[in-house]
């Protein structure tokens, strides 16, 4: 209270102390208590001067005037210096302190029972001043001034009694082994409760020892605690003056679980639980006892082995679309998001928890929920995580709980709340939980080794035994006494302790654990009573069943946003957290340049050793260079994903329960990864190939390594989702790195890999298909050579002219041989002289040179294919198939004169001033790369033809050379290959390639989304312990 | 879920489809320059005619030994240094180069100068693979055998067979200007590094006549290029030609006829050919022959 304002109050206090009777020592008792709760010492001696000095003057300044009149009536002075005094409260105070003011006025008057009506009168005008509503202030006059109880009976009004006064108006709760009466004060408009107390015996308000008939502020969160019998709490009164009942009947029930795990341990026998809405359950039991599994199992993240769980006659098992939303799980670990503040995180959370409530009102849930979390002071902090804490454990369990309370499911199951945390800490957690029974919410809780405080505060608990066996169900005080009684102990009727009203757990847990002790007195493990026989006990009392309750209908939970605004949520969440870590961006910004830079730096090199200018046509690790970006876009793209689905694990473990759409977190998981991809490649880009001097190709390099990364980052979330450690998952990128730097094309020719694997053929090997970075480089490699600036100007005709060539030297010569060969064993006088292999070789090729584009320009067709359909053909033949590819030579070797003429002619007028060629050499300097080419052109095939069965297959100039097979699938074709068949159109190899990185990602997608990998990975466990 | 696939799915496919159209319209360009009919224009040589001229080019290796034997030095300045490949952008640069590179390839190999040879290997493949003759090169073999100084003779016998080979082959493609300019380029090359050669008093008697003889060889050149004269370049290299051939008319060649005798040579006998040819050649006729070729060579090297 601000010094002000209690000069303020002595002035007022004086005021009303001197009416009439004047000031008598109880009062001024009164208002030194008063200063002493609120100041220190030497303060209260200060203040207790100036309240002195006030009375004094009042009382000379009225003496006077006053001696006519009389003390009936307050002077008009007295008056306007109240309503002075009332008005400067009034702009200070806020109304929850006018009411705390009005309520200490009364009681000082009432301290000695001296009710004048003058001073009856002030109170009045100052309650008028203060805008306290007529009828609240009757009832706060009635609270302050009564200790009857009928005399209470007030809506305003709650009594705790071990009797019901029967009041008609006022609340009542019943308290058994109370002595007196507990009254408590609800001021609706303020929303405070004030409280008193008329009995003798000790009754603690959070801690403090309460006075007989003083008043106290009943703050939120506060716990009444008696010697005996359970504490009162904050929720327990307030739950009484919530007229609107929001809370809907629940009926929980849980029917003969059992449980086997995957290894086939039994997990939980035969549990049994009912309760109903308004409860707090533990769940308790030794290490090992299968806690955890009940409480999965209850909460529907484990399907159990047999037996089922409903709510409301729902199976949530069954149903589980039905019961999201209604079911709220709180684990052990922490679900924060440490990159974010401790309002944010209940911020974003809470966002996604509402549908149709606006921001601002969420804003306000937001500010009220910390509040009363009590976290409101350090809503700014980051929550860090536990190795670089920022706020307290308990306050990130508090935070935890938030994130559910705010959200309101009507079932709440909390894994071990209390761990790790202070004794006071874990009080006030559970107080939290405690206050939301008050909601009508059913809270089970997995608690280990609570206090004695804690343990009475469940209405209920649930003991197992090892192997999962229920052994006890119901109160908790009886649970000591139920164990001591079968125990044969004495006291057994003693719940807790007589004197200090504690109730051990332990003794519990000792009672269900003992062991035998041999004759030499020592403990043997062999236990006392076995699980089974403890069930046995349980099943005997019967105290299990319980009788049946009314249900709602459940409500329908459909307070979610929509998909796209789920998005949004998940979107900004991810972003904000993101952006908050400054290492995090930073690193991820200069990453990829600073490859760039340290790649492109270290191979810029001059070829010429005379001369000093760097040369792109001279640089001959282009190749290379395009072959590393692939590797870099892989590496970056599930770095930078590889951990995003698995850090964010225990919080979709909440969020499941919220019935959140999977597809927009994916979604916003790959947006925003996407996004740092994009920026990432085009970093990297923009470096690299300016410092090597790729000119004009930045978008086409930036879409290649772009859409790899993109490829990369799903996958990388595929990893993240299906393993459970980072440590998997960081051994886990070398198997995804190293078969693509092998398979890539780059490395290793693919005419030079094992054969099995299908090296050295037609196609480029099956399992290389599968290789992201093979199409990604081959998409490089095509565009690089192709449309580089240059090459662009020529390529058609250079396509044409080496196809030309090809036929010429080689085919056709190729195709003489095997018919030369035929004629000559002929004429050898062979019985067989034309091999299958070689029939079908010419007649394969001939058929398809009958079909080739250049047939219908050359018109030197080869009539008679049929007859080398024949078991040894005609040899006449022979000599018709010399003279046709005569023919043909004579064709294809003017065609390529032809074409040959055409490109020099063009580059003869390039170069046909010295201007010209200077102009022209820097084009060609600038955009074509010899050493690119040589690899493009495969020029150091060691054969340019191969043979392979009865094909013949060009090995050079694959970046000429056009696929041959054309049909809706057969889309693979040789590396290299300028244009690509798909569905009987030719496509640009670099698109196309882009296309198919795109369908992978897609197909990663679909995988992510169904979570197959992991599904993969549960199969194959499952079959392993099946055939154990 | 299924929509956004189908959304993608859809993307992709319309993303194709604008591809196919640009695609397409390429390949049916490329093969549509195939209805340009060529017509070389002026006189066709016979084959045969062609063959024998091409052949009595001597070969550089006759050259090449002749300044060996004769303890002419040798002088790396003289050959065309490799980075001017960089320069050779048409088939007349390159083939011509191609002859110029060959000699120097031979002259280096003839004087054991192994460790530059595979630059000037390298260059030969890239200006034989330009003109699309990379058939005749197993340049594979032929970077193994020029390691060792050992393999000399073979890598000799490889590139002088390839280049017979690729001769006949070009004649036949009817490509015979390329090979023309090849033997132009051998030539001029090799007659440019024995006029520049830095002889001595005791060999350059020697020598000289060597340069002398090699009139007839520009005579029969001369007359084979003239069937070339409007194929793109050969104008220009005709009209330094004919300066060259201006010099050379300076050079007199008379032919002294003798009886052939017969001798007895390792056990065997064989006819010697007595017949002498005198050459008759000035200092001062080299000199301005050597200014000639310079001039030649320099405007085609450059």
């Amino acid at each position: 209270m601000s010094e002000e304002i209690l000069k303020a109050l002595m002035q007022l206090f004086a005021i009303i102390a001197k009416q009439d009777v004047g000031l008598s020592k109880g009062e001024r008792a009164f208002v030194e208590n008063f200063l002493r709760q609120q100041l220190n010492e030497s303060a209260v001696e200060e203040y207790l001067t100036l309240f002195d000095s006030y009375i004094d003057t009042e009382v000379s300044n009225n003496n006077e005037p006053d001696e006519n009149t009389g003390h009936k009536l307050t002077s008009v002075k007295d008056s306007v210096k109240i309503l002075g005094i009332a008005r400067k409260i009034n702009k200070t105070l806020t109304q929850k302190q006018k009411a705390v003011v009005l309520v200490k006025l009364l009681e000082m008057v009432n301290s000695e029972n001296k009710l004048t009506p003058q001073r009856i009168a002030i109170i009045d005008t100052t309650a008028d001043v203060f805008n306290i509503t007529k009828q609240e202030y009757n009832a706060i006059q009635a609270f302050v001034l009564n200790t009857l109880l009928p005399e209470l009976d007030l809506p305003e009004i709650l009594i705790t009694n071990a009797a019901d006064p029967e009041n008609s108006e006022s609340h009542f709760i019943l308290a058994n082994q109370l002595e007196g009466s507990l009254i408590f004060l609800r001021i609706q408009t303020v929303d405070m409760f004030f409280m008193k107390y008329n009995g003798n015996s000790e009754l603690f308000l959070n801690g403090l020892p309460i006075k007989s008939n003083k008043i106290y502020i009943f703050a939120s969160g506060s716990v009444i605690r008696q010697p005996k019998g359970k504490p009162l709490f904050y929720t327990d009164i307030a739950a009484q003056f919530i007229t609107e009942n929001t809370s809907i009947n629940i009926r929980f029930k849980a029917e003969d679980l059992n449980f086997i795990f995957a290894n086939g341990n039994k997990g939980l026998q035969d549990i049994n639980i009912q309760e109903v809405q308004g409860k707090m359950v533990a769940i308790m039991g030794n290490s090992g006892s299968g806690k955890t599994t009940l409480l999965n199992v209850l909460s529907g993240i484990e399907k159990p082995t047999s037996g089922n769980v409903l709510i409301n006659d729902t199976d949530i098992h069954k149903d589980k679309e039905k019961v999201k939303g209604i079911i709220g799980y709180i684990p052990q670990d922490d679900l924060l998001i440490e990159d974010l503040t401790v309002w944010e995180n209940l911020f974003f959370s809470t966002l996604l928890v509402y549908r149709d409530i606006p921001r601002q009102q969420i804003k306000e849930k937001v500010d009220n929920m910390l509040t009363s979390l009590g976290l409101a002071h350090i809503k700014n902090l980051k929550v860090g995580n536990t190795m670089n804490k920022k706020i307290s454990g308990g306050q990130r369990k508090r935070l935890n709980i938030g994130l559910e309370l705010i959200r309101e499911p009507s079932v709440l199951f909390v894994d071990e709340p209390t761990s790790g945390l202070s004794s006071r800490d874990s009080e006030n957690v559970m107080e939290l939980l405690r206050e939301l029974t008050a909601k009508g919410k059913l809270i089970f809780v997995v608690i280990h080794q609570p206090s004695s405080e804690i343990f009475k505060m469940f209405d209920k608990i649930a003991i197992l035994d090892d192997g999962g066996v229920q052994i006890y169900y119901g109160n908790p005080v009886e649970a000591a006494m139920y164990f001591k009684k079968i125990d044969n102990q004495i006291n057994s009727e003693q719940g807790e302790c007589p004197r200090c009203g504690n109730v051990n757990p332990e003794t519990i847990f000792n009672i269900i654990e003992s062991r035998i002790v041999d004759e030499y007195g020592k403990t043997t493990g062999i236990r006392k009573v076995q699980p089974a026989e403890w069930a046995k006990h349980f099943k005997n009392n019967g105290s299990h069943i319980l009788t049946n309750y009314e249900t709602d209908n459940l409500p329908e939970y459909d307070k979610k946003p929509g998909w796209l605004k789920q998005f949004r949520i998940f979107f900004k969440r991810d972003i904000k957290s993101k952006l908050a870590n400054k290492q995090y961006v930073s690193l991820n910004l200069l990453e990829a340049p600073f490859l760039a830079f340290l790649l492109a730096f270290v191979i810029r090199y001059i070829d010429d050793p005379t001369s000093t200018n760097y040369i792109f046509r001279d640089n001959g690790n282009i190749m290379p260079y395009l072959f590393i970006c692939t590797i870099v876009a892989v590496f970056t793209g599930l770095i930078v994903s590889a951990e995003e689905i698995y850090k964010d694990r225990k919080i979709r473990k909440r969020e499941s329960f919220l019935n959140l759409s999977r597809s927009s977190y994916l979604f916003s998981k790959m947006g925003i990864l996407f996004i740092i991809s994009a920026i990432q490649s085009f970093l990297f880009v923009w470096v690299g190939n300016s410092i090597l001097g790729i000119q004009g190709m930045y978008f086409e390099y930036w879409l290649v390594f772009f859409s790899l990364a993109a490829l990369a980052n799903v996958t990388g979330l595929i990893i993240s989702s299906a393993f459970n450690s980072a440590v998997t998952i960081y051994i886990l990128i070398p198997f995804l790195i190293i078969p693509q730097m092998v398979l890539t094309g780059a490395m290793f020719s693919f005419d030079r890999i094992n054969r099995t694997l299908g090296g050295g053929r037609e196609k480029v090997p099956l399992i290389a298909e599968f290789m992201p970075t093979r199409w990604a480089f081959e998409a490089l490699v095509v565009h690089q050579f192709i449309n580089n600036e240059y090459e662009k100007h020529f390529y058609g005709l250079r396509k044409l002219e080496s196809t030309l060539n090809f036929k010429n030297v080689y085919y056709i010569p190729e195709l003489k041989t095997i018919a030369e060969n035929w004629k000559s064993d002929y004429l050898k006088g062979e019985d067989n002289p034309l091999k299958v292999e070689d029939k079908e070789l010419l007649y394969n090729e001939i058929s398809r040179e009958n079909n080739s584009v250049f047939a219908q320009h050359h018109q030197v067709l080869f009539k008679e294919t049929e007859a080398l359909e024949f078991d040894n053909p005609d040899p006449a033949i022979a000599d018709k198939i010399l003279t046709y590819l005569d023919h043909l030579s004579d064709y294809y070797s003017n065609s390529f004169n032809n074409i040959n003429n055409q490109i020099d002619s063009r580059v003869s007028e390039m170069v046909s001033t010295p201007q010209k060629r200077e102009q022209y050499q820097k084009w060609y300097n600038d955009h074509y790369n010899n050493h690119l080419a040589t690899f493009a052109k495969n020029t150091f095939a060691p054969l340019p033809l191969v043979r392979l069965g009865n094909r013949l297959i060009q090995k050079i100039d694959p970046i000429y050379l056009e696929p041959v097979e054309s049909c809706l699938l057969c889309f693979r074709t040789h590396f290299l290959a300028p244009q690509k068949n798909f569905a009987g159109n030719y496509f640009s190899t670099f698109y196309f390639n882009v296309a198919i990185l795109w369908l992978f990602t897609i197909l990663a997608y679909i995988a992510l989304y169904y979570n197959l990998l992991k599904k993969v990975f549960v199969f194959f466990e499952q079959k392993k312990s099946l055939n154990q | 879920m299924k929509k956004q696939i189908a959304l993608i799915a859809l993307l992709a496919f319309a993303l194709m489809q604008l591809n196919v159209g640009c695609k397409q319209g390429q390949r049916q360009e490329a093969t549509d320059l195939l209805h340009d009919t060529h017509d070389p224009e002026g006189l066709k040589m016979s084959e045969t005619m062609v063959k024998e001229i091409i052949s009595s080019v001597p070969n550089p290796v006759e050259m090449a030994s002749v300044l060996q034997r004769n303890n002419v030095v040798y002088s790396q300045q003289l050959l065309n240094p490799s980075g001017n490949i960089d320069n050779y952008n048409t088939n007349f640069q390159r083939a011509i180069n191609l002859g110029v590179y060959g000699t120097d390839l031979i002259y280096m190999n003839i004087y054991d100068r192994t460790v530059a040879t595979l630059r000037y290997l390298t260059n030969i493949r890239e200006l034989a693979s330009d003109l699309r003759l990379e058939q005749f090169f197993d340049f594979n073999t032929l970077n193994r055998l020029s390691e060792s100084s050992k393999n000399i003779d073979s890598v000799l016998f490889i590139t002088n067979s390839g280049f017979d080979k690729m001769t006949r082959y070009l004649i036949n493609q009817d490509r015979s200007n390329i090979a023309v300019l090849i033997s132009a380029g051998t030539w001029i090359e090799s007659l440019y590094i024995a006029t520049h050669a830095p002889t001595t008093p005791e060999n350059k008697e020697l020598i000289n006549k060597r340069i002398g003889e090699q009139k007839k060889v520009l005579d029969n050149l001369m007359l084979l290029m003239n069937a070339y004269e409007h194929n793109q370049g050969f104008d220009e290299l005709l009209k330094d030609m004919r300066n060259l051939k201006n010099e050379f008319d300076q050079v007199v060649i008379s032919y002294v006829y003798a009886e052939p005798s017969v001798i007895e040579q390792d056990g065997s006998l064989v006819v010697v050919d007595n017949s002498r040819s005198i050459v008759d050649i000035s200092d001062e006729t080299v000199q301005r022959i050597a200014e000639a070729v310079a001039q030649i060579r320099y405007s085609i090297i450059e």
